[in-house]
């Protein structure tokens, strides 16, 4: 079942991209594709980490999901802090970090 | 001292495994340390393309060499595992679970963090960088001068269904192959079967797995280095192009400063009808007289790099888990899985099911957004 419903969220994503759908910005995203990309990212990840790792149903299952959330922390940092510093992202940057310098 | 200490563990193997389970092993440290001399030297190798030191090929090699030495001093031990025993955390908050199975999650929290920094690596250039796209709508760029700007890579794959194709098949393969190691543990596991019945099972799923991973990693290299035909009649929903390029013959490389597509060409855009949208600067600007059009010319550097080592890392994850494979399908056609000793290729699953992960965030927003 976990099996099947991956696939068919895996065909959402290419169709939603292969039919262009409107440029338009919708609540925090730039367009529609990058909505439902999102969107269905999401679900993908929760029911393979729960049912495909077993982060779900088994005796052991509370303290490994505590471990798995563990680095969470730090992504939470490195995504809302480090990774989304924009505007000016680029003119913030130092010198060294800005595109062609090498 | 406990009984099962009494039995002169040896760290090279193989362990005597009736006697408990294994205290030491040089193996990781082994491992390691060629992992270390393999990176150190294969970095001054080559600069874009060419070689700059020979001399660091040697210690490639010898890099390489510690790494497979490492790795037959693991299977050493591994292969004389008879499954009387498994280790159990005695510690808190672990107490009674498997020690490898912590291990092993351990492992992958570290894999999520080197994934994390590549990803925000990205999301900070992808929304710092204007894209290629708006610099030339913008009209802000001059034909025969550079512009920096963020490419995609996804602007070209997700060009057409057949740009996909490689990609989109790649992610069923993942998780079909997610698939076939969760129905090799369940077999693996199942104590009610003859054991010649279930030895077929498993090495056939667990060699179906190493077939869709060898498969995926084909499909990348068509789609980074080869390209792929078409069929006569399917050329013209490929503006009459019988090929596929791949990402190498479009120039979206790691070293392209002067990088230019069709995409960014008003006489081609002209010429094949599409035109540049009449809300557009660029537009104006042209129809006033103040730009003369022509072919934009971008610096990708950053967006190239992003994008192949982001992917890249993600792909010798599965060179790693092919590896793997190969070795236990060689261990399960041998008869070496039993109920007892199933949970390693569990182990195995939650590696595999972790780059099957990765696979889902890089693959909407690297290949196809």
């Amino acid at each position: 079942m976990n099996f099947i419903g991956l696939m068919v969220l895996t065909l959402i994503e290419v169709v939603a991209v292969g039919f262009h759908l409107p440029d338009e910005r919708i609540f925090i995203f730039s367009n529609y594709t990058l909505m439902i990309l999102t969107v269905v990212a999401i679900p993908k990840f929760i029911m393979i980490a729960l049912i495909f790792m077993h982060l779900y149903g088994e005796e052991d299952s509370g303290i490994l999901t505590v471990t798995a959330l563990f680095p969470s922390f730090f992504i939470i940092i490195m995504i809302l802090f480090i990774g989304l510093t924009h505007p000016e992202a680029t003119t913030g940057l130092p010198a060294w970090c800005r595109p062609g310098t090498y | 001292m406990s009984v099962h200490d009494d039995h002169h563990p040896s760290a090279w193997g193989p362990h005597d495994w009736s006697h408990g389970a294994p205290h030491n092993s040089w193996s990781p440290f082994i491992m390691s340390v060629g992992i270390g001399i393999f990176l150190f030297s294969v970095a001054g190798v080559y600069r874009w393309g060419e070689m700059i030191d020979a001399g660091s090929i040697a210690l490639v090699f010898a890099g390489l060499a510690i790494v497979m030495f490492g790795l037959a001093v693991f299977w050493r031990q591994d292969m004389s595992f008879d499954g009387s025993y498994e280790p159990k955390a005695t510690g808190t908050p672990f107490r009674g679970i498997d020690i490898r199975k912590v291990s092993v999650w351990i492992f992958l929290m570290s894999e999520m963090m080197v994934f994390t920094s590549l990803f925000s690596t990205y999301m900070r250039y992808r929304f710092g960088i204007e894209s290629c796209e708006s610099v030339f709508e913008s009209g802000q760029w001059v034909e025969g001068t550079s512009v920096t700007c963020f490419e995609p890579a996804g602007h070209l794959i997700a060009s057409s269904w057949f740009h996909i194709a490689p990609g989109a098949i790649n992610t069923f393969a993942l998780i079909v192959s997610s698939f076939t190691v969760v129905q090799a543990l369940r077999y693996a596991k199942k104590v009610d079967l003859d054991h010649k019945v279930r030895t077929k099972l498993v090495t056939r799923y667990l060699g179906a797995t190493t077939v869709l991973a060898i498969l995926f990693l084909t499909l990348k290299m068509i789609e980074w280095f080869i390209g792929f035909p078409l069929p006569e009649f399917l050329a013209e929903y490929n503006h009459g192009d019988t090929t596929i390029k791949s990402l190498y013959a479009e120039g979206y490389l790691i070293n392209a400063d002067s990088y230019q597509h069709h995409y960014y060409d008003t006489a081609y855009l002209a010429d094949h009808g599409h035109g540049i949208s009449h809300d557009t600067e660029l537009y104006a600007m042209m129809e006033s007289g103040t730009h003369s059009g022509g072919q934009m010319m971008a610096n990708i550097r950053v967006s190239a790099s992003t994008f192949y080592v982001t992917t890249g890392t993600h792909g010798v994850h599965v060179l790693g888990g092919i590896i793997g494979l190969m070795y236990m399908t060689f261990k399960a056609s041998r008869g070496g899985y039993t109920p007892e000793n199933a949970v390693s290729i569990e182990y195995f699953g939650l590696y595999w099911h972790f780059v099957d992960l990765i696979w889902v965030i890089v693959f909407p927003f690297f290949y196809l957004y």
